[in-house]
């Protein structure tokens, strides 16, 4: 006990000496490195792009990060209020990762404010809130606020769906450049909301973000058969493109719905130890691009337009490649587009030793009909052989807070 | 289990983890992960890992661990008296009789908990599971979770006797030990916490009575030991935080509502009755009241 007496005193003693900062992150950290150096500093970084305050969510129109995650959970709220008070903590403390700061010191002798995980200076992590049609069944009243679309996701091609991995009241999505700030975030929404949310599934992984300013049609992004993923995705900085293909705009649906978007989450297991056992031609084939230079099979810019006009019969892509059911670049399909932001996830291996890894397939549209409709000419590609979805759900993304009056769910709570 | 009670330990003597030569953390890690020493069996508690040094002077913390010591001692007695009913019937060979006083037996334990874990030997003589042991015919494994192994799973009342003889011998060692024990008014504080902690972390998987089900008399016997203990304290921290108070109050309320659907009589419903959505509801107007109390210590100035 001796050495723990002598730590508390000391820890006393920066008090008194008017440390109080440095004292207060104490707890943060035993190492004598660069964190210890840093707590002379100001607490936080600057906040980064546009900050919390806006007609949308800040985590969606943004770049990908290298790490993110998905969180499903039940709502206990007993009524509208709890849920009310319970979305209005949420939205505090997402706010204060967006913004990449610490909630305020708490004296030592308490329960430190946050993790302190990400050592003394905290970082920006993106979080989004978003509900799932479960939320508007008869528990908070909220029947008529259901958004025109929303539904529990069904039966897709090939699915093999758990509850155990499926659906949820609320989704909380978190992004960051790194790991330990993404599971930083989730502790400091969780912790915001005890007695309210349950966890019902998580999953987390990793993307390889794009450098900004990169060229349209290309990234650097595979997933884990080994191909780039996001070749063809919207982007995030186009606005129009934003505006046209995620954003709720007036008129569309539920007035409070306004700013938010449909997301939809797909938890889709890879069967990778089959794959690797596949040959290059016919894993091209399947995906309808070359597997180093993300080309479409034929061509040689891996942005370049695949030309299915000069193809008719797939000789050059097959009819049912996955690049050409998903996106066939016809007048009507064109108006299906959507902003996907999936990432890698490996949880472990199987019984029969097999590893448990795959893709979380998110992506964000203004009408939840035209994944569906993406789907449906999906629906048994050659690639179902080697794919297992398991999980996740169809959630709407919250309107962003507007000001500092504000907070996300209220325009869906309010009267 | 065990791993995440350690966890628990670490986290709550982290200024400890920041020493130097870090001794305190290999002992208080190490002390419980010896398989049969049974001193960190999942039912045991942190107190015994944790800082109590923390001192006051405050006249209506004093009196309110003056109380608190009173109440713990009532409280040996009557699980004295209970086990001895559960323990005859053992030795009676009347299994309906032990299955019946079993859960009774237990709960004036259950809500002094954290206090009579600090007599650490004995906790594990009487409240470790097997998780603790090689397995279920260690002959280190003795206490209460033996018995009920015995009884449930093997029906089998005679092999039971000598552990019930056991039983009373350690809890009479507990009572007398208890009787000497000074009783830090740090550990007092954070012994509110820690019941509910307990419930919270562990108990909520229903592993505790894994065989006879009784876990829900358990969880009602430390959320009514936080209870004492909150009643007592409460005067010093309305003094200093009378919002704290109607939030704790608030918790308490949530807890014991949320419990009262699984009354039966006098005692309590089997849990292996709920549902994993009402395992859920629980656990989380647990884990709010645990965080609530977890600023009690800092509050009255006891970390």
């Amino acid at each position: 006990m001796d050495t723990t007496r002598a730590l508390i005193l000391r820890r006393h003693s920066l008090l008194l000496g008017g440390a109080v900062a440095a004292a207060a992150v104490a707890g943060a950290g035993c190492s004598r490195g660069p964190d210890d150096e840093q707590r002379a500093s100001s607490s936080s970084p600057p906040p980064t792009g546009r900050g919390f305050h806006g007609a949308t969510q800040t985590g969606v129109a943004t770049p990908a990060h290298a790490h993110s995650l998905a969180a499903a959970f039940h709502v206990l709220a007993r009524d509208r209020a709890e849920l009310a008070e319970a979305l209005r903590d949420l939205s505090s403390s997402v706010q204060l990762l967006v913004e990449g700061v610490y909630p305020p010191d708490r004296d030592p002798a308490m329960p430190p404010a946050h993790t302190g995980v990400l050592g003394a200076v905290s970082v920006p992590v993106e979080a989004t809130i978003a509900v799932g049609a479960s939320l508007f069944d008869d528990r908070y009243g909220l029947a008529d606020r259901h958004p025109r679309e929303l539904v529990t996701m069904p039966f897709l091609a090939n699915d093999r769906l758990d509850d155990a991995w499926s659906h949820g009241d609320v989704l909380l999505t978190l992004a960051a450049d790194r790991p330990d700030a993404v599971l930083h975030g989730l502790r400091q929404l969780m912790r915001a909301t005890r007695r309210t949310l349950s966890l019902h599934w998580v999953v987390d992984g990793y993307s390889r973000p794009d450098a900004p300013g990169s060229v349209a049609g290309r990234t650097q992004n595979r997933n884990l058969l080994g191909f780039k993923d996001g070749s063809a995705n919207l982007h995030v900085a186009n606005d129009a493109e934003m505006e046209t293909f995620v954003w709720i705009a007036d008129g569309d649906d539920q007035p409070w719905a306004v700013g938010g978007t449909y997301q939809v989450v797909r938890l889709i297991r890879l069967l990778v130890e089959r794959w690797d056992r596949t040959a290059l031609t016919e894993q091209e084939s399947i995906i309808g691009r070359d597997k180093v230079s993300g080309a479409p099979l034929g061509l040689d810019a891996e942005e370049a337009d695949p030309e299915y006009g000069d193809d008719p019969t797939g000789k050059r892509i097959p009819l049912d490649a996955h690049i050409r059911l998903a996106r066939p670049r016809d007048a009507v399909t064109e108006r299906q587009r959507m902003l996907r932001k999936g990432f890698n996830f490996q949880k472990g291996f199987d019984g029969a030793g097999l590893l448990d890894q795959g893709l979380a397939f998110v992506s964000y549209q203004r009408q939840l009909a035209d994944f569906l409709a993406v789907q449906q000419r999906l629906a048994g590609e050659r690639l179902e052989e080697y794919t297992l979805p398991f999980g996740g759900g169809f959630f709407f993304v919250l309107p962003g807070a507007q000001d500092s009056d504000d907070w996300l769910g209220r325009s869906l709570l309010d009267a | 289990m065990f791993a995440r009670i350690a966890t628990v330990f670490v986290f709550a003597i982290s200024p400890a983890a920041c020493s130097d030569d870090g001794a305190d953390v290999g002992e208080s890690a190490s002390s419980g992960s010896e398989p049969g020493s049974g001193s960190g069996s999942g039912s045991a508690s942190g107190l015994a890992s944790q800082d109590l040094s923390g001192s006051t002077e405050d006249a209506v913390i004093l009196s309110a661990v003056d109380e608190y010591r009173t109440y713990v001692h009532d409280e040996v007695s009557t699980l004295v008296d209970k086990t001895t009913v559960f323990t005859d019937a053992v030795r009676a060979g009347d299994i309906d009789a032990a299955k019946a006083a079993f859960a009774p037996s237990r709960f004036h334990w259950e809500t002094i908990e954290p206090i009579a874990g600090l007599v650490e030997q004995i906790d594990g003589a009487v409240d470790a599971r097997v998780d603790d042991f090689a397995n279920e015919t260690d002959p280190a494994w003795t206490g209460w979770h033996r018995i009920e192994y015995l009884l449930w799973e093997q029906g089998d009342v005679a092999a039971a006797v000598p552990f019930a003889d056991q039983l009373d011998a350690d809890l009479a060692t507990l009572r007398d030990q208890l009787a000497g024990l000074e009783l830090p008014p740090a550990a007092v504080a954070l012994g509110a916490a820690e019941l509910v902690e307990e419930v919270s972390e562990g108990k909520i998987t229903g592993e505790e009575d894994r065989y006879s089900h009784t876990d829900l008399w358990d969880f009602a016997a430390n959320i009514q030991g936080a209870r004492k203990v909150n009643e007592l304290l409460t005067p010093a921290v309305q003094q200093r935080d009378a919002d704290l108070v109607v939030e704790i109050e608030d918790g308490f309320l949530r807890v014991e509502n949320g419990l009262e659907p699984y009354r039966d009589g006098a005692g309590w419903k089997p849990y292996s009755e709920l549902t994993d959505e009402d395992r859920a509801q629980l656990a989380a107007e647990l884990a709010d009241l645990a965080e609530s109390l977890s600023t009690v210590p800092g509050t009255l100035g006891l970390s």
